[in-house]
């Protein structure tokens, strides 16, 4: 208690400076000075409502999270982003290459290496056979391997993109490209973006929520959901996969929750009259963060609990409460987006699967790791199915590349398990529900799944997609930082027309 | 070296042709006030006329020269010189009227207002031509435009049809409309800028004052095709930046039309095209998801006041009048509240109830909305007495009933509903029963599930 009424007289001492005589000179300077600044320093302002073009900022008030209607009609409301960190093997899972087996354990062609450089792969290679079993499924006869046996009879409620490329053959960067749409630091991320341009459904919970399963987090780091310029309000509010996901919900003894939110509204009265100084939408977020943890005390403890889901539903994600797995994440997103939340960012790692030891072995540890997503993934679209969410919800499946169709020669050396280095060229990814036409393939790899052929589809193309869903025009969808306006696709670009509905 | 002084001289008529204006306006103005006093003002309005005369004269004279310098064409400027010249002949007559009579004020009165409005009509045709004839009623509002027989678009977007697409002439069916588009504005036989029409082949053809636009079958040599591709900020850019911007995809089809050598009467089909290129310009059939409605827009205040009271309410999309209602926050929302939503209810084409306290009684206001195009009834403790009220609403397209006590037969009714394409009514009685009828709309009963298979467990 002590320390509270500490706080509290720390509250009626500031409030009191901000009527000194000191701070009347002090802020005199300031002002005066920042007049006389102003024109020179046109065009940097750091004033929120100069943001973007084509939304209507000045609805947002005080509250940087509260909904803005999109530019244009949107398809989708909910983004669940399913990324599989580590880059799965296409070969193994969609892209069904049977040329490849006949030239298995061969030396790769010198024409498909010439001016190639790989991550680890050094010299001439030799080519890998796919090591699935692959049939056509559905009425749409998409190809999909006995890896993911559940998911195979979901074929026809699905897109595949299937000659996905990239520039970036590292993780880090390639994420960082696959989610802010530059493979260095500072961009915001696709979901910042979402969250900007549309705000959030439901007050008390975050609009960008991210998930990690698999043991470790992306390896890009948190910026893969950070804000990047766009004000920090809007970047991914990572929560916990094991035990409580978010931290200190409950009151401690002896703090009612008046009185938590008294102090939470002295905080946030002078954090506002410093918004009111300085303008810094930096505050805005602060005040903002201060009352999202306020509200979602109210919400994520029923959101968040996954024990109270039916046995049916458990058995058919495959869950067990308590524990951090993909499916829980799974079955946590639905729920989140059922209550709501804008994106959903879900991380899976441990794809990398290079051949170096067992786990990261593409007959065996990559079966293990189709296991773990095979039930939940299917289990998700089906339950986003039976419950009328696919209608306006996307789903979007991928990792940040592909896999070389050659065995990786790390260091020159013959390796003891089967593995595939890295691959910027080709790589398959889905999407399914809102606003995208079911059992489309989409694009066509050469005979070896090295390169495109046909209905190549870039990184940007991806995101202009995804944002049209939205209901943006990713051409427009601009925010002004540093005397320049900011797209989430730079100068690129297209809309993949053919897998809309 | 003397070459440039004519040029030069044509050049100042837009400043000239101030000049008559105000000494003639001035002019009638003294005739005007001077009424009887006449005589007391006679040598000055004389004056008045005859620098009048002469600076339509220079006017005159110069605005001649600029015609033949710059390019305009003679139906573009000849009734704005002919009626220059006139005012000019008319300003001197005056001039010579008044010094050798003293007339009586009526007629006097008369000539004046005459000779105001050739002055009037000259000087409007000339600024049709240097601000284009559309200058003033380009900010009218598009119904008043109509009314004066203005054209409001600036051409329609190319549409060509998917199924025979083949038959459809290069030029006149794809090329042209694009042109008419994006460039006719500025480079039609009137306005001719850059001595360059772009509203006809012919005009095509000729190319402009930098000679050839169309270099045949390379694309990348034609001024035409790279002029568009220069950067939006390089001077030669076209269209300007500021004007409309071609589709990438026009872009494309002007250069695929080019390198197929350009020819007027060459049919899509002949011409060898990627049908991909002609793809983004087929006619979509795509129906808006929610209905097209003529209301007028909510004032923000008002939905800040929903927002106020617990709802989240937004616009569908920018500018729309169609709104979206959710509960997601107001979960003790019920009947009782339904004055709050009252006042949209034309408006509201989205209602999320889900886990509202609302009952069966709610329903027939509900049904009362004319644009509801998704109403979710999740987890309340509705039991599907009233649903049958839901024929009313002539939108609805999506109904959700999961988690209630729906039974089947309360279904029955929305059987035959017009617009109703999907019922989910997953964990209710209506799902349970298990040989489900077949509805006009598809009914998802949902309990999906995934049977365990044999390999589930196998650990590699």
């Amino acid at each position: 208690m002590k320390s509270l009424d500490k706080m509290l007289a720390e509250f009626a001492q500031q409030k009191l400076e901000k009527q000194t005589r000191r701070h009347f000179l002090m802020d005199c300077v300031s002002k005066v000075g920042g007049l006389a600044m102003a024109p020179l320093l046109f065009g940097c302002g750091t004033d929120s409502s100069i943001g973007s073009t084509g939304l209507n900022l000045s609805q947002r008030d005080l509250n940087p999270l509260s909904p803005l209607p999109p530019p244009f009609g949107a398809k989708a409301k909910s983004i669940i982003y399913l990324h599989m960190a580590g880059a799965p093997s296409q070969l193994e899972l969609f892209d069904y290459k049977p040329e490849l087996v006949k030239y298995h354990n061969q030396p790769c062609p010198e024409s498909l290496l010439e001016g190639r450089k790989f991550a680890f792969i050094r010299g001439v290679p030799n080519i890998l056979g796919p090591q699935a079993k692959f049939s056509q499924q559905g009425e749409s006869g998409a190809w999909i391997s006995d890896y993911l046996p559940h998911f195979q009879k979901l074929a026809d409620e699905v897109s595949f993109l299937k000659a996905v490329h990239t520039d970036q053959f590292n993780h880090g960067p390639a994420q960082l490209f696959m989610q802010t749409g530059s493979a260095r630091l500072g961009r915001p991320s696709l979901g910042s973006w979402v969250t900007y341009g549309l705000g959030t459904e439901n007050q008390n919970l975050p609009g960008f929520v991210v998930l990690t399963s698999g043991g470790k987090t992306p390896d890009a780091g948190k910026s893969v959901w950070g804000s990047g310029f766009l004000p920090s309000v809007y970047q991914g509010v990572q929560c916990r996969s094991k035990g409580d996901p978010v931290l200190y919900l409950d009151d401690p003894e002896g703090m009612s929750r008046n009185l938590k939110k008294n102090v939470i509204d002295a905080i946030n009265t002078i954090n506002r009259e410093e918004f009111e100084a300085y303008g810094d939408p930096e505050i805005l977020a602060r005040i903002n963060q201060y009352e999202m943890a306020y509200r979602m005390q109210i919400e994520v403890p029923e959101v968040m609990n996954i024990s109270d889901e039916p046995e049916s539903i458990h058995a058919l994600y495959g869950t067990k409460p308590g524990s951090e797995s993909f499916a829980n994440n799974c079955l946590l997103a639905r729920k989140m987006v059922e209550k709501g939340v804008r994106f959903v960012q879900l991380y899976d790692w441990g794809w990398d699967t290079h051949g170096t030891d067992h786990d990261g072995s593409i007959d065996m540890g990559l079966r293990n790791k189709c296991r773990e997503i095979d039930r939940p993934i299917s289990a998700l679209l089906l339950d986003l199915k039976q419950r009328g969410m696919l209608e306006d919800t996307l789903v979007v499946w991928g990792g940040e590349f592909g896999r070389t169709p050659m065995q990786e020669n790390r260091e020159g050396k013959t390796q003891s398990f089967m593995g595939r280095d890295h691959h910027v060229d080709a790589f398959t990814m889905w999407m399914a529900g809102g606003g995208i036409k079911p059992g489309v393939s989409y694009g066509r790899t050469d005979d070896f799944g090295f390169s495109g052929v046909e209905d190549k589809v870039s990184v940007h193309d991806i995101h202009a997609t995804i944002l049209h869903l939205m209901g943006f025009d990713h051409e427009k969808f601009t925010y002004e930082f540093q005397g320049r306006p900011f797209r989430l696709t730079d100068v690129e670009g297209e809309l993949i027309n053919k897998i809309l509905a | 070296m003397i070459n440039f002084i004519l040029p030069l001289f044509g050049r100042f008529h837009p400043i000239l042709v101030h000049l008559p204006i105000g000494f003639l306006v001035f002019g009638a103005i003294l005739i005007f006030w001077a009424g009887k006093k006449y005589g007391a003002y006679a040598p000055v309005i004389q004056l008045a006329f005859l620098v009048g005369g002469f600076s339509a004269l220079l006017a005159s004279m110069s605005g001649f020269l600029h015609y033949q310098n710059e390019g305009y064409s003679w139906d573009t400027v000849k009734f704005h010189l002919i009626l220059g010249i006139l005012t000019t002949l008319l300003s001197f007559g005056m001039w010579y009227h008044l010094k050798k009579s003293v007339l009586s004020p009526i007629p006097l009165k008369l000539q004046s207002a005459g000779l105001l409005f050739f002055l009037t009509v000259t000087g409007h045709l000339g600024g049709n031509i240097t601000h284009g004839d559309d200058y003033f009623t380009e900010v009218l509002p598009p119904g008043l435009q109509a009314f004066l027989g203005g054209n409001t678009g600036n051409g329609e977007p190319l549409e060509l049809p998917a199924d025979n697409w083949e038959e459809v002439e290069f030029y006149a069916g794809a090329i042209k409309p694009i042109l008419d588009r994006n460039c006719k504005s500025c480079h039609n036989p009137k306005k001719l800028k850059g001595e360059l029409d772009l509203s006809s082949f012919k005009g095509i053809q000729k190319g402009g004052e930098d000679g050839m636009i169309l270099k045949a079958e390379n694309a990348e040599e034609s001024p035409l095709l790279i002029r568009m591709l220069l950067p939006e900020d390089h001077e030669d850019h076209m269209p300007p930046r500021d004007k409309r911007q071609p589709r990438k995809e026009e872009i494309e089809l002007i250069k695929a039309w080019i390198e197929s050598g350009a020819s007027e009467k060459v049919k899509l089909g002949e011409s060898a095209i990627n049908e991909s290129l002609i793809e983004p310009f087929f006619k979509k059939r795509e129906r808006p998801f929610y209905p097209i409605a003529e209301l007028p827009k909510l004032a923000q205040d008002f939905i800040s006041k929903l927002r106020e009271q617990g709802f989240f309410a937004e616009a569908v999309k920018k500018d729309s009048p169609l709104l979206k209602i959710s509960c997601v926050n107001f979960q003790a929302f019920s009947d009782s509240d339904w004055h709050m939503l009252q006042s949209a209810k034309d408006h509201i084409v989205y209602l999320d109830l889900t886990g509202t306290a609302i009952t069966d009684i709610l329903l027939e206001q509900i049904a009362i909305l004319p644009n509801l195009t998704v109403l979710k009834l999740n987890k309340t403790s509705i039991e599907g007495s009233s649903l049958e009220k839901l024929t009313e609403n002539k939108s609805l397209k999506l109904l959700y009933i999961n988690n209630t006590k729906v039974p089947l037969d309360k279904l029955t009714p929305l059987d035959g509903h017009p617009t109703l394409e999907k019922v989910f009514a997953f964990e209710t009685p209506a799902a349970d029963s298990a040989s489900s009828p077949q509805f006009s709309f598809h009914l998802e009963a949902g309990s999906l599930s995934l049977p365990p298979l044999a390999s589930d467990t196998i650990v590699y």
